[in-house]
């Protein structure tokens, strides 16, 4: 699962004319997971799923605390930047990778990894996809 | 133009044992469908088993949740039946919540995400679970957005079908909904039921309705198990004519018994053997399945009083091949034992089996245990049931053989307990009399249905071998009564029939 959220980031970074920051690139594949998984499991099934891995993340990345999930808004993951600028973009990136990895272990502790793992999978952006994510990718740009 | 012929509506596999007979051949391809019933009724379970029968990348399904079970939590329970192929979902299997363009309340909105998701996955199979969600809240209010239910749920079939898909709408009605407009619309709805007596549970399955299909009428049982859903089809009142024999004698096993019956069970037959307790009913039922083995005759014997293992231990006392018989798939021992017993479960079981070995023999032992087996809803009708099951075994062409006990005391007798003697075509009874102040056993052939057989009650002894018929009690009266007299006195002793019998 690491490696899953791992490629998906550098999947971000590498796809990115204007150069995304690693905070970013993990806010905007985090993005896009949400996206896709509330297509799954609803709106509110994947904002609890977030929720629960900030909480289990958090732990080891204290620079969670002060980041904003919004559920029914874009983007849902809010105040990056304001996180950079406390904790330093190192620390940012590696907080919101930290919480990406803990809806995969999350969720694949209630549906089995394997299906999870399909789950998530399907979050990485087509290449056809990529127009569709610009505003999302707009806001953490 | 020629209108499309009826192999056009291509028959939809459902993947559930016996559903496709009951639905007279599957699902007609494009059709719309309802699945209802109560909670926990197997509504959500057997379409997850549909669609993981039928759901490939190319043709996918796409399963519509809305409110009610939480998706996480239905794919956690789901994902435990044999059918969940994890690796489809995401690609075969493609899971859509609706419950946000449910909660505006704008029922076009509705609409236009389900069709545009379909247009977008061109999916082979369509599920709305629970429809009644959407339904229930446009219920609430004559209309909402520009949609009345009535319409929504018209505008929703119309698109499906164009779009030649196969759906599903999965709703919580009662019985007392079928004017709601989703049933006029639909193609097709089987209802899901579950009934507690007591304290068994029985479920069943009924299609109310199926255009373009002949579906089994009537009520039938289902079960759910981690394979997901079974239905046993209900048994027609009569099946077929019984296959036509040559009035072959099988053997029994047991000499005796054999000049009794004259020649032996007639193949075919239906035999029903009644004794008390501790009569040898066993004995002789498993008795006559081995001399069928040992004549090259497949069989199967349905426990319902013991459990398998110990049933074997005590046949293979007398005959130590049996075990084997089972290894090298001359037998089977079907163990029947659950307490919410269909008749039409015990059917299938035992049809399974007959067809898997091409059995020729079939022991049913014991009824007594067969009925005791049965939810408390089948025992109310177990002649009826009864005369279904034997109608049905029997048309196949087996010989079926069935122990009952009866209990009796020494002043009367009874043919059989079950009074289930007009579904049988021999009656072999055993009972006890006291003879010289010892119990004693004897049976009687008391019927075979157009064919001639010994009435004499002859005494047996049960032992390590089996049973061992002895000669007739030509010489006693009031048998059947228990306590034999002796018809007339013995040469040279006294009059006193009883002082001659201790002597």
């Amino acid at each position: 699962m690491k490696q899953l959220i791992r490629r998906s980031i550098d999947r971000r970074l590498a796809e990115s004319d204007a150069g995304l920051s690693d905070s970013a690139a993990a806010a905007l594949a985090g993005e896009e997971m949400y996206v896709s998984l509330a297509r799954w499991i609803g709106t509110d099934g994947c904002h609890a799923l977030f929720g629960r891995a900030r909480a289990e993340a958090e732990g080891s990345n204290g620079a969670l605390a002060a980041l904003t999930l919004r559920p029914r808004a874009t983007p849902y993951i809010d105040g990056v930047a304001e996180i950079v600028v406390k904790y330093g973009e190192a620390e940012t990136a590696k907080a919101i990778e930290s919480m990406l990895i803990a809806v995969t272990e999350v969720l694949g502790r209630l549906i089995g990894a394997d299906m999870a793992a399909n789950l998530i999978q399907q979050s990485l952006p087509e290449p056809s996809q990529k127009d569709d994510s610009e505003q999302i990718r707009g806001a953490h740009g | 133009m020629s209108l499309p012929d009826e192999s056009l509506i291509r028959g939809l596999s459902t993947g559930v044992p016996g559903l496709d007979r009951v639905l007279g051949g599957g699902l007609p391809e494009y059709s719309f469908n309802l699945i209802a019933g109560g909670p926990g009724s197997g509504k959500t379970t057997l379409a997850h088993q549909i669609i993981f029968a039928n759901s490939t990348p190319e043709r996918p399904t796409l399963y519509f949740t809305v409110l009610g079970e939480p998706t996480i939590k239905m794919l956690r329970y789901q994902r435990q039946f044999s059918f969940f192929d994890p690796a489809l979902a995401g690609s075969a299997v493609q899971f859509v919540n609706l419950s946000e363009e449910v909660l505006t309340g704008n029922l076009s909105g509705v609409l236009e995400r389900i069709v545009g998701e379909v247009e977008r996955t061109k999916p082979g199979i369509v599920v709305v679970d629970s429809f009644r969600t959407i339904g229930g809240r446009a219920g609430s209010s004559e209309q909402l957005g520009d949609h009345s239910i009535e319409q929504f749920v018209q505008r929703l079939a119309l698109n499906l079908t164009s779009w030649e898909v196969t759906s599903f709408l999965l709703g919580e009605y009662g019985e007392d909904e079928q004017r709601n407009p989703v049933f006029t619309v639909a193609d097709g709805v089987l209802w899901l039921s579950q009934a507690t007596d007591r304290n068994s549970v029985v479920r069943k399955l009924q299609v109310v309705k199926s255009r373009g299909r002949a579906p089994m009428p009537g009520l039938h049982t289902f079960r759910i198990t981690d394979d997901g859903l079974q239905i046993f089809p209900r048994i027609p009142e009569q099946t077929r004519a019984r296959q036509q024999q040559k009035r072959a004698r099988l053997s029994t096993g047991i000499v005796g018994l054999d000049e009794m019956t004259g020649g032996g069970i007639v193949a075919g037959d239906a035999v029903m053997l009644t004794g008390p307790a501790g009569s040898g009913k066993s004995t002789i039922a498993t008795q006559f399945m081995v001399a069928g083995l040992r004549a090259g005759e497949p069989g199967v014997i349905a426990v319902f009083e013991e459990y398998p293992e110990e049933y074997l231990e005590r046949a293979e006392a007398r005959d130590p091949q049996l075990r084997k018989m089972i290894t090298d798939g001359k037998l089977e021992l079907i163990y029947l034992r659950p307490l919410d017993l269909s008749v039409d479960e015990a059917l299938h079981e035992i049809l399974a089996a007959v067809e898997r070995l091409d059995a020729k023999r079939v022991v049913i032992d014991s009824l007594s245990g067969f009925e005791v087996a049965l939810a408390p809803t089948f025992r109310e009708d177990f002649r009826e049931s009864l005369y279904r099951l034997v109608g049905a075994l029997t048309a196949t062409g087996v010989t079926v053989f069935m122990t009952a006990e009866v209990v009796e005391g020494f002043t009367d007798v009874r043919f059989t307990a079950e009074k289930v003697s007009f579904i049988t075509d021999e009656i072999i009874i055993q009972r006890y009399v006291e003879i010289e102040g010892e119990l004693k056993r004897v049976m009687a052939v008391i019927k075979m249905r157009g064919s001639e057989h010994s009435h004499e009650l002859r005494t047996y002894e049960l032992t390590r071998k089996g049973v061992t018929v002895g000669e007739g009690l030509k010489e006693y009266d009031g048998i059947i009564t228990g306590i034999p007299r002796l018809r007339r006195p013995l040469a040279g002793g006294p009059a006193d029939p009883l002082v001659a019998l201790k002597q």
